[in-house]
C-alpha cells in the first residue's frame, strides 16, 4: 500500500461515525442489489431445473395453453397418442388430467365437514412419476389414490384408509362420487403451497368426471440422442390441434408471465446502485473538499496527479469494498425472509424458489458495487487534482 | 542535471505573472529578475500581495511566467510538459508551505517518506533516508508521532525534514515562520542556518525581518518588481 493510501484509509478510521454510515448505507445498497439481481433470473432459473428434473421434455397442452393453466381439455386423447408415439424420437406419451374434486376421509362420513377439502386431482399413468415423489406406500392402482403428504398429514390419513371422492357439484352435491383407497403419500413437484393434490389411475379419474378419452395435458420423454426442439416440431407437423412446446418454451412463457419481477429487480438494482454510487461519491467529495490544501501541497511537491487520484480513489475501493461485503452478507440473510413471503404467492409451484443464490450473482453485486464507488471516487478526485495549484496554495495559505 | 546551468541553480529572467479575478486581469510580477545560486541562502521579502509567494512558485516551477524566463539547472521550464516539471520539483525543489500541509494521518516518518516514495525510492531505502533527514532537523525522537502531536515548530521541521528528503538542488519556503511564534521562529532560523552551512541551497519568502536578516541575501518584491 503506498503512503498515500495509507493516509486515506487511516482517514476513514478517524471519523468512525461517517465511515459506519456510509459503509451501513453502502452495504445495504449492495443488499439490495444482490438480492434484485438473485430475483431477476432467479424464479426462471429454478423452474427450469425443476423442469428439467422431471425427465420429461416436451408437453402437449390446449392451444395457447401451458400445462396446469386452464380446465381447457384435450378431447380425443387415444388417436393423439398414437399419431405423437409414430413420431421419431418420442420414448414415452404420459397423459395427465388435472381436476378439481373433493375428497373426504370415508369412515368419517359427511357430517365431519372439516374432514372434507377440495383439492387437485391429477389422473395420470400409474408408473408416471414425472410429477411426484413417492413418500410412503406405493403408486395408485385401479381404485386406489396416492395423496400429497401434506394432505394426508392434514387428514391423519395414510395408506390403507379410504377416501370418498367427488367432482362436479362439489362436497355437498356429490355428483358423480368414488370410494378409494389410499396406495400412498408422495411430494408433488409442481404443486403450489396451497394445492395438496392426489393422484389417481387416468381411467378412473375420466371414468368419475365423464371427461372419456379426455386429458388436460401431455407429458413427452425425449429418447436419448434426440433433439427435443426437433422432436418438438415432428410432433407439431404431426398434431395441430394442441400446442407443443418445449421445457425450453415453458420457462420462456413463465419468465414473460413473470416479467413484472424482472422490471422491478432491474429498476431497484439500479437504484441501490446509484445510491451506492451517491453514498460513496458525497463521502468522497467531502473528504477531498477538506483536503484541498494538502492536495495542493502534494501537487507542488511534485506527486505526480494520477498518484494522488489513485490514493485518494482507494478511500472509496475500500468503502465499497467494505460495504458491499456486509451487504452480500445481509442480502442472503434477506432473500431468505423475502423467499418465504413470496413462497405463497399463487400459482407457482411451491418447490420454485424466486432467490437463487448463484456466487455468479452475488460476485456481480460486489464487484459492480465497488467498480461503482470507484468510479465515484474518482470523480471528484480528478476534480481536485485538475484545479489550478497556485491557485489553490494562494487559497489556503493566508 | 545537477550540474547543468554551472553554479546557477535557479534564475527568473523578467518574468511577469498575470492572474484573472473574475473579469480583471490582475498582473502580480510585474517584470521580476532574480538569480539563485548554489550554497545561496536568499531571503525575498516585501508588504502582502507583492508577488512574493508568486516569484517562489515560478522559481520552483510549480507556475510559469506569463512573459519572461525561469531557467531551472539549465533548463527553460516553459519547454517542459505539466508531468516533467512535476517530476524535476519532486527530485529538485523541496517546497516548505506557511501551514506545513502534512498529512495529518501519517506519522512525522511517514510524511518525510511520501516524496521519495512518489520518486520510486525502495521503502527500505526511504525508511533510512527520511530517519536520517528527520534527525538532522532534530526529530529523531518525533519518528512516530503524527503532526496532532507534535507543536507547530515540530510540524514545520517535519515540512522542512520532506522537502529535503529527495536532496534537493533548492529548498524553497513560503513564509516558512508565519505560523510559529518568536523563539520557534528563531529556532528555524537557525536550522536553516545549519542547512545552508551544509550545502543546501535556501530561497525564503518572508515578513520576518529577523529570519531575513539571518540570510546571506536579501532581495525585496514590490509592486512586483525586484530590488536588491
Amino acid at each position: 500500500m503506498t503512503v498515500l493510501a495509507r493516509n486515506s484509509i487511516r482517514e476513514l478510521r478517524y471519523r468512525p461515525l461517517r465511515t459506519l454510515l456510509t459503509v451501513a448505507g453502502v452495504a445495504v445498497a449492495t443488499a439490495m442489489l444482490a438480492d434484485m439481481l438473485m430475483l431477476g433470473g432467479g424464479i426462471q432459473q429454478s423452474f427450469g431445473d425443476l423442469l428439467e428434473s422431471r425427465g420429461y421434455e416436451l408437453r402437449l397442452s390446449p392451444k395457447g395453453t401451458l400445462p396446469f393453466d386452464t380446465e381447457a381439455t384435450i378431447p380425443g386423447f387415444a388417436g393423439l397418442r398414437d399419431s405423437v408415439a409414430g413420431v421419431p424420437g418420442v420414448e414415452r406419451v404420459a397423459p395427465v388430467l388435472a381436476l378439481s374434486v373433493g375428497a373426504e376421509v370415508e369412515e368419517r362420513g359427511p357430517a365431519a365437514s372439516r374432514d372434507a377439502v377440495r383439492t387437485l386431482s391429477l389422473g395420470l399413468d400409474p408408473d408416471n412419476r414425472g410429477l411426484y415423489d413417492l413418500v410412503e406406500g406405493d403408486v395408485p392402482g385401479a381404485g386406489e389414490l396416492l395423496m400429497d403428504s401434506r394432505l394426508a398429514e392434514a387428514l391423519a390419513v395414510g395408506p390403507g384408509d379410504r377416501l370418498r371422492l367427488a367432482v362436479a357439484g362439489g362436497l355437498d352435491a356429490w355428483g358423480h362420487t368414488a370410494s378409494v383407497e389410499v396406495s400412498g403419500t408422495g411430494d408433488f413437484v409442481f404443486a403450489t403451497v396451497r394445492d395438496m393434490p392426489l393422484a389417481i389411475p387416468l381411467e378412473d379419474l375420466q371414468a368419475l368426471s365423464g371427461l372419456a378419452d379426455q386429458v388436460s395435458f401431455v407429458m413427452i420423454r425425449v429418447g436419448e440422442g434426440h433433439d427435443p426442439e426437433s422432436v418438438r416440431a415432428g410432433i407439431a407437423a404431426v398434431v395441430d390441434r394442441v400446442e407443443v412446446i418445449t421445457l425450453a418454451g415453458i420457462s420462456d412463457r413463465l419468465d414473460e408471465r413473470l416479467s413484472y419481477f424482472r422490471q422491478v429487480a432491474v429498476i431497484l438494482g439500479t437504484v441501490s446502485l446509484f445510491v451506492a454510487a451517491l453514498l460513496i461519491g458525497t463521502i468522497t467529495a467531502v473528504s477531498v473538499s477538506e483536503r484541498l490544501g494538502i492536495i495542493a501541497a502534494l501537487r507542488a511537491i511534485g506527486v505526480s496527479r494520477r498518484r494522488i487520484v489513485g490514493d485518494l480513489a482507494a478511500e472509496s475501493i475500500v468503502l465499497g469494498a467494505v460495504g458491499g461485503g456486509i451487504g452480500i452478507g445481509l442480502a442472503v440473510v434477506v432473500a431468505g425472509h423475502l423467499e418465504s413471503i413470496l413462497a405463497g404467492l399463487p400459482g407457482l409451484p411451491a418447490a420454485v424458489r424466486f432467490f437463487v443464490l448463484e456466487p455468479e450473482s452475488l460476485a456481480a453485486a460486489y464487484g459492480l458495487v465497488v467498480a461503482t464507488g470507484a468510479v465515484a471516487g474518482l470523480i471528484p478526485a480528478l476534480g481536485a487534482t485538475r484545479r489550478e495549484v497556485t491557485a489553490l496554495l494562494h487559497r489556503e495559505e493566508p | 542535471m545537477r550540474g547543468a546551468g554551472g553554479d546557477t541553480v535557479v534564475a527568473a529572467r523578467e518574468v511577469t505573472r498575470d492572474y484573472r479575478q473574475g473579469r480583471t486581469r490582475v498582473r502580480a510580477l510585474r517584470g521580476a529578475t532574480v538569480t539563485v545560486r548554489r550554497r545561496d541562502f536568499l531571503a525575498v521579502t516585501g508588504p502582502s500581495g507583492s508577488g512574493k509567494s508568486t516569484l517562489l512558485h515560478l522559481l520552483g516551477g510549480v507556475d510559469l511566467p506569463t512573459t519572461g524566463q525561469v531557467i531551472f539547472l539549465g533548463r527553460d521550464l516553459a519547454t517542459l510538459s505539466v508531468e516533467a516539471r512535476a517530476s524535476l520539483r519532486l527530485r529538485e525543489v523541496g517546497l516548505v508551505f506557511q501551514r506545513f500541509h502534512l498529512l495529518p494521518m501519517l506519522t512525522a516518518i511517514e510524511n518525510v517518506e511520501l516524496p521519495l516514495a512518489a520518486a520510486r525510492v525502495p521503502r527500505r531505502e526511504r525508511r533510512e533516508r527520511a530517519a536520517a533527514v528527520l534527525e538532522r532537523v532534530g526529530l529523531e525522537d518525533r519518528l512516530r508521532h503524527r503532526p496532532g502531536e507534535l507543536s507547530g515548530g515540530e510540524c514545520q521541521r517535519v515540512a522542512i525534514a520532506r522537502a529535503l528528503a529527495n536532496d534537493p538542488a533548492v529548498v524553497l519556503a513560503d513564509e516558512p515562520t508565519g505560523e510559529l511564534d518568536r523563539a520557534t521562529s528563531r529556532r528555524v532560523l537557525t536550522l536553516f542556518q545549519e542547512l545552508n552551512a551544509a550545502g543546501t541551497t535556501l530561497v525564503v519568502a518572508t515578513h520576518d525581518l529577523e529570519l531575513a536578516d539571518g540570510a546571506r541575501r536579501r532581495i525585496e518584491v514590490v509592486d512586483g518588481r525586484t530590488r536588491p
